[in-house]
């Protein structure tokens, strides 16, 4: 039923090296610089836009002032010394609520993902709390911590610690039974278990939920700032526009993003630091 | 092979993995002249760069020097079957099977039939609507042979097809292969492990040297056409894979 069909006319089909193969060097270097111009020249481009749309008045820039404008006012805050107090408020807000999320959720994680009574246990409470909003908690702990940092320190360890929590269980329930096996054979004690076998396993996923973490942390942080907060950028943004100063409510976001960015990025950083094993994320698209 | 049309020609073919400093030379140099209709399979130490043949000849992966053509009267003349099935757990077997006619937009109608005479062909019609994740690993098996058949290819590529099987499994698996092989005629280029295989299935088996692989040896087992499983008793048949065996234990060394 097969035989070729010998009315057709057959073609040479040819493979061979392309420009990649060819020039390897080169063609590393020209996907290198088209990544690079593309990454910078998207936003460029948005902001370019942005800048000639406020020149033109094609939107009000009052309400949208012009990224020139921003930039400027940005630079003389930042040269007088007025945006700092509100950058170091709300990044030791941050980090500090980053830092307690992470160790609670990862511990708990870890205990649930290795121990089945526990997870029964806590498992349906800490799904219903899940799903509260976070933010729905900030009077909760208005009532709890008083004025001051507690609070927001506590909203953001609170949000921090559920994406913690649910990725390193989930890792922990994932690593491969084989695994698990290999050193239950050679005898470990559940504490080189955990050193040799669940925590190296389960790193790349927990480390994933830290990076979705840290920017949601920042993305609350400012939210609560804007309800309950006498500094922080979040409070630099509301208070500008109660103000009608549009500009420095802009300039408030753009530190907010940078912020966000830095702090993700730090987290990547360490976590490539951690796992050497684990393909990189660069790598990992392109084979 | 004295044909003067190979339906599949290398020449000067080199494939290199990575860049300057860390650059690893898988491949060659390799010249190859495949005649239609041959069967011919590639043994050789892991690591050799006989999947990187086989991918190269797939359009998966071009050269870094030389060619390698084809004739053919399709523009994708070749279907391939991968180690780990690569069958779709989210198909029923017949879509599995269909999934290489509905790429090439072959109407639903006959691409059913089709499908439903190669499930036929390889004992599958009992499992045409069940999801492979149901089925045993020869099935599985069973249905990327099939899938890949159903496109009538000009060229099949079998990338170490059986070696996720039992040995049980894999011989059967073999003998069912080989009385395929031998009704379709398909022009085939099979990677392997197992000598058995190789000298049980093939017209020549070529012998690979350690990365980067070039050929280092041929053989054109003496069993006529239309070959059953009894050759494996033959005696030549194990004095060829005495003498392969020697040949590929130095190079396995040096892998």
């Amino acid at each position: 039923m097969s035989a070729p069909p010998t009315e057709r006319a057959e073609t040479v089909l040819v493979r061979r090296p392309g420009p990649e193969e060819l020039h390897p060097a080169r063609a590393h270097r020209r996907r290198r610089v088209v990544e690079l111009s593309l990454a910078a020249a998207v936003p460029l481009a948005l902001v370019l836009l942005w800048q000639l749309a406020a020149a033109r008045g094609w939107i009000d820039d009052r309400v949208y002032p012009a990224p020139s404008t921003i930039a400027a006012d940005g630079w003389h805050r930042a040269v007088a010394g007025q945006l700092w107090p509100d950058v170091a408020a709300t990044l030791g807000r941050v980090l500090s609520g980053y830092v307690i999320g992470t160790a609670a959720g990862y511990a708990l994680g870890l205990l649930m993902g290795s121990s089945a009574l526990v997870r029964a246990a806590l498992e349906p409470l800490l799904d219903a709390l899940y799903v509260v909003p976070k933010l729905a908690l900030l009077p909760v702990f208005l009532n709890m911590f008083g004025l001051g940092e507690g609070p927001q320190v506590a909203l953001v360890a609170a949000t921090v610690f559920f994406f913690v929590w649910i990725s390193t269980m989930s890792a922990v329930l994932a690593v491969p039974s084989g695994h698990r096996d290999a050193g239950r054979v050679f005898g470990a004690s559940r504490w080189q278990m955990f050193r040799h076998v669940l925590l190296p396993a389960s790193l790349p996923a927990v480390l994933v939920g830290a990076r979705i973490a840290a920017g949601v942390a920042v993305l609350v942080i400012v939210a609560a700032e804007q309800i309950a907060a006498s500094d922080g950028l979040g409070h630099l943004i509301f208070d500008a526009r109660a103000l009608f100063e549009n500009d420095v409510m802009f300039v408030g976001i753009v530190c907010v993003a940078l912020l966000g960015v830095a702090f993700s990025e730090l987290v990547r950083l360490l976590g490539r630091l951690l796992t050497p094993w684990s393909p990189r994320d660069d790598e990992r698209t392109r084979t | 092979m004295g044909e003067p049309h190979p339906k599949l020609q290398a020449t000067g073919l080199t494939r290199t993995f990575g860049r300057a400093p860390h650059a690893v030379d898988a491949l060659g140099p390799l010249e190859l002249a495949v005649a239609p209709g041959e069967f011919v399979c590639v043994v050789g130490p892991s690591g050799c760069g006989k999947s990187t043949l086989l991918r190269i000849a797939a359009g998966l992966l071009r050269p870094s020097t030389g060619t390698l053509s084809i004739r053919a009267t399709s523009p994708r003349p070749a279907a391939m079957i991968f180690q780990d099935y690569g069958i779709y757990d989210w198909k029923t077997v017949r879509a599995n099977v269909r999934f290489g006619l509905d790429v090439q937009r072959v109407p639903r109608r006959e691409a059913d039939a089709r499908a439903d005479a190669w499930l036929a062909r390889t004992g599958l019609s009992a499992f045409a609507d069940a999801y492979p994740s149901t089925l045993s690993g020869g099935m599985r098996q069973r249905v990327a042979i099939a899938r890949a058949l159903a496109v009538e290819p000009e060229l099949l590529l079998m990338d170490e097809p059986f070696a996720a099987l039992d040995a049980q499994l894999r011989t059967i698996l073999q003998e069912e292969l080989l009385d395929l092989v031998q009704a379709t005629r398909t022009t085939t280029l099979f990677v392997t492990h197992s000598l058995e295989e190789a000298l049980l299935l093939g017209d020549r088996v070529l012998v690979m040297s350690a990365r980067p692989g070039r050929i280092i040896a041929e053989h054109h087992p003496p069993f006529p056409r239309p070959r059953t499983a009894a050759v494996r008793d033959a005696p030549e048949f194990t004095a060829l894979k005495g003498a392969l065996r020697e040949l590929l234990r130095k190079e396995a060394v040096t892998a």
